[in-house]
């Protein structure tokens, strides 16, 4: 549940958009140019967050007053071992670093459901946050780095799966599937049992703009509420093409697993927001 | 046979007029006292500051038996004295004792020193030991009011459960004339035994009820209708025809949510595990937001302007209490659309909704609505015919958590009845 300093919406003087390049990061530094709040993009080519003196040269970065959104992450595409984490953890540090040298107004953290356990269970945002392996070790790591070195709001948004245009990564789930219709044949672990809530970048991007314009503090997660099968979500994607595209299952390795949300907070903090339905986001997402 | 004692009620709230006016009916000379001045002038022009089924008229037939006063010297006069008020309780359901220590203390200044003082108050293991004064004779008492059935509750008890310092002893026999005239069992025990016997009793009523809540929620999902599994459970003898068995929206009213919060910190005071608790705890605030959650699923997503009807404010029916109304809770919650709203006793306030008014009738709340939310299951909202409504409604969704409205009528009349425990 988020609390808004700013019970109207009112724009920052400036948005500064940490890991730019990423799949979120683009699509919400298009959203809040859309919306005519001036942003800094900070990609790896500016700063590298993870090398040494990268606190003081982004700190040379910002200025007092910035509505700061911390995107930036080895994910777990890019690697999943200790050398990922170290390396995310000292990028957390560096951030903290500069934001306790140049006091920000506003400070939006992207974190992750990797924090919540998948053990079944409604997950909200009082769910206990007790990740079991290191990705969701490290986002959790630098939601406490951030809480004790940030004076402003700080925002933490947990998202689920998102998918939709753009996306840089390859995870299993609606942007893989819609890359296997192009081959001809999507395939599952084991028969797509299990239930995953996915939610649009679209949404992502205007639930994060209303957290940055209502300079909202609080842990909220980003997710619809609605779960559906893997094997459900390749079905819809499988139609979308317009093909008989075979969906086919394999030999499970492990055990069926399911996540589900309980989005109360977010009716609560933006009672006017609405999800974009499932059938149209991916649609959006297949005309990339 | 000696004459029936005088009984004094401290603290004119719901318990306090429920109970001293019951008393009055069963012949005993009653003083209802509050240091409010103008409470007691209404008092005793009849005029009731709560609403009850038939309260007004048993006051009525026995007003020669009950006297207000908020004047303390009064109690002087009085063999057994309850100490009734209200125990006001934070967002966590802690308990706030100052006002009953207050009275307790005027009580105690007050009283014959031979009177009986009896605690009535929802009050936490241990705080009658700790208030007990060498000489008086102090005494705690379950209250088991429930709002809408207070004077049932009151005239008809089920049993006493008396809370002394010695368990042994023999009841003060002012407090056993009094009790005995309501020809029910009278089950004496030590304080803290009583008073942990009133947050058993609630526990008991909360684990039915988020049983009832957990399994009408998943009958919602996979074509079950839990009112068909009602009646097998009630006919369970260890169950029981009485038990708590309707889904609800969560846990309301604060009583219960009080105990709650008291066990949850006795367990972790004394380290015992209250981990069942703290789960009906989150099924609580969880299920609360079910018609929110309705709302946004079902009307919303389809149409975000859509204007509302909604039925009900009262915290339950047959009262006028909003603390901790679920329809006051779904208000704060709701976007900026325009919401008509009726309620039989409750008018709607310009701060619980930027744009809430107020209907002057069920039917009229419905005018040009593009969906109906009843909140509050008032008998006469079960009267409301679905045809009526359907005929002044724009939209089709009907939310209606507790049933109140005939399921085939809505259907027949085309609309979309959503309740707890059935799927859609």
């Amino acid at each position: 549940m988020l609390t808004h300093h700013h019970p109207q919406p009112r724009k920052p003087s400036r948005a500064v958009l940490l890991g730019v390049n990423g799949f979120i990061g683009r699509a919400l530094a298009a959203r809040l140019a859309d919306e005519g709040i001036a942003v800094a993009a900070v990609g790896r080519g500016t700063v590298d967050l993870a090398a040494d003196g990268a606190a003081e040269t982004l700190a040379g970065l910002l200025r007092p007053g910035d509505a700061v959104i911390f995107l930036a992450a080895v994910t777990p595409d890019k690697g999943r071992g200790i050398a990922a984490f170290l390396a995310n953890v000292k990028m957390g540090a560096a951030v903290c670093a500069a934001l306790e040298r140049v006091p920000p107004d506003h400070v939006v953290y992207f974190s992750s459901d990797a924090v919540y356990p998948l053990r079944g269970g409604l997950v909200n945002e009082e769910s206990c946050a007790e990740p079991t392996d290191l990705y969701g070790a490290m986002h959790l790591a630098r939601e406490l780095m951030l809480k004790q070195a940030v004076k402003a709001p700080l925002a933490v948004l947990r998202p689920s799966l998102v998918f939709g245009a753009g996306d840089t990564h390859n995870s299993y789930g609606p942007n893989r599937f819609r890359r296997m219709a192009r081959e001809g044949r999507i395939t599952l672990f084991g028969e797509g049992e299990e239930t995953r809530d996915h939610i649009s970048i679209d949404d992502v991007a205007a639930l994060t703009l209303l957290t940055i314009l209502h300079r909202s503090a609080g842990t909220l997660n980003l997710a619809t509420g609605q779960s559906l099968s893997f094997r459900e979500t390749a079905e819809r994607v499988a139609r979308l093409s317009g093909q008989n595209i075979p969906v086919v299952g394999t030999p499970r390795q492990n055990p069926v697993t399911h996540r589900a949300y309980d989005v109360t907070a977010i009716y609560r903090s933006f009672p006017q927001f609405r999800f974009t339905p499932l059938e149209q986001g991916l649609a959006a997402a297949h005309r990339e | 046979m000696t004459a029936n004692p005088r009984i004094g009620y401290v603290g004119m709230t719901h318990l306090g007029v429920c109970s001293s006016i019951a008393g009055a009916s069963k012949g005993f000379p009653m003083l209802g006292f509050s240091p409010d001045h103008d409470l007691v002038a209404a008092l005793a022009a009849g005029r009731l500051p709560v609403v009850e089924p038939d309260l007004d008229d048993l006051l009525r037939a026995n007003t020669a038996n009950i006297r207000f006063s908020s004047e303390a010297k009064d109690l002087g006069g009085c063999d057994v004295i309850y100490v009734a008020p209200d125990i006001p309780t934070d967002d966590a359901g802690r308990s706030d004792l100052t006002p009953i220590d207050a009275l307790l203390s005027l009580t105690f200044d007050h009283a014959r020193h031979d009177a009986v003082i009896v605690v009535l108050s929802q009050v936490p293991p241990g705080f009658t030991r700790q208030r007990q004064r060498a000489g008086r004779r102090l005494y705690y008492q379950v209250e088991t009011l429930i709002f809408g059935r207070a004077v049932e509750r009151a005239t008809k008890p089920e049993r006493f459960i008396v809370g002394r310092a010695d368990p042994s002893a023999s009841l003060a026999e002012p407090l056993a004339q009094y009790l005995g005239a309501f020809g029910c069992p009278i089950l004496p025990m030590r304080y803290e035994s009583a008073e942990l016997a009133k947050i058993a009793i609630n526990c008991c009523l909360v684990a039915s009820v988020t049983t009832a809540n957990t399994l009408a929620e998943i009958c919602e999902r996979i074509g079950a209708d839990w009112s068909e599994i009602v009646p097998a459970l009630k006919l369970d003898r260890r169950i029981g025809q009485y038990s708590y068995l309707n889904p609800g929206l969560g846990i309301a009213g604060g009583n219960l949510e009080r105990d709650l919060a008291t066990v949850v910190a006795l367990g972790d005071c004394h380290g015992t595990d209250v981990g069942v608790v703290r789960a009906w705890q989150s099924n609580s605030r969880y299920r609360c937001d079910w018609t929110l959650r309705t709302l946004h699923g079902a009307v919303f997503a389809q149409n975000p302007d859509a204007k509302l009807a909604l039925l009900g404010l009262a915290y339950k029916e047959n009262t006028h209490s909003t603390k901790n109304s679920p329809s006051l809770a779904l208000l704060r919650a709701l976007p900026p659309v325009a919401v008509a709203a009726y309620d039989p006793v409750v008018a709607p306030q310009s701060d619980w909704h930027a744009a809430l008014t107020q209907a002057p009738s069920a039917l009229a709340a419905c005018a040009g609505a593009d969906a109906l939310v009843v909140m509050t299951p008032w008998p006469q909202f079960r009267e409301l015919r679905p045809h009526d409504i359907a005929a002044r409604l724009r939209g089709k969704s009907v939310i209606d958590p507790f049933g109140c409205l005939d399921r085939a009528a809505c259907k027949a009349a085309g609309l979309t009845h959503h309740i707890l425990g059935v799927s859609g």
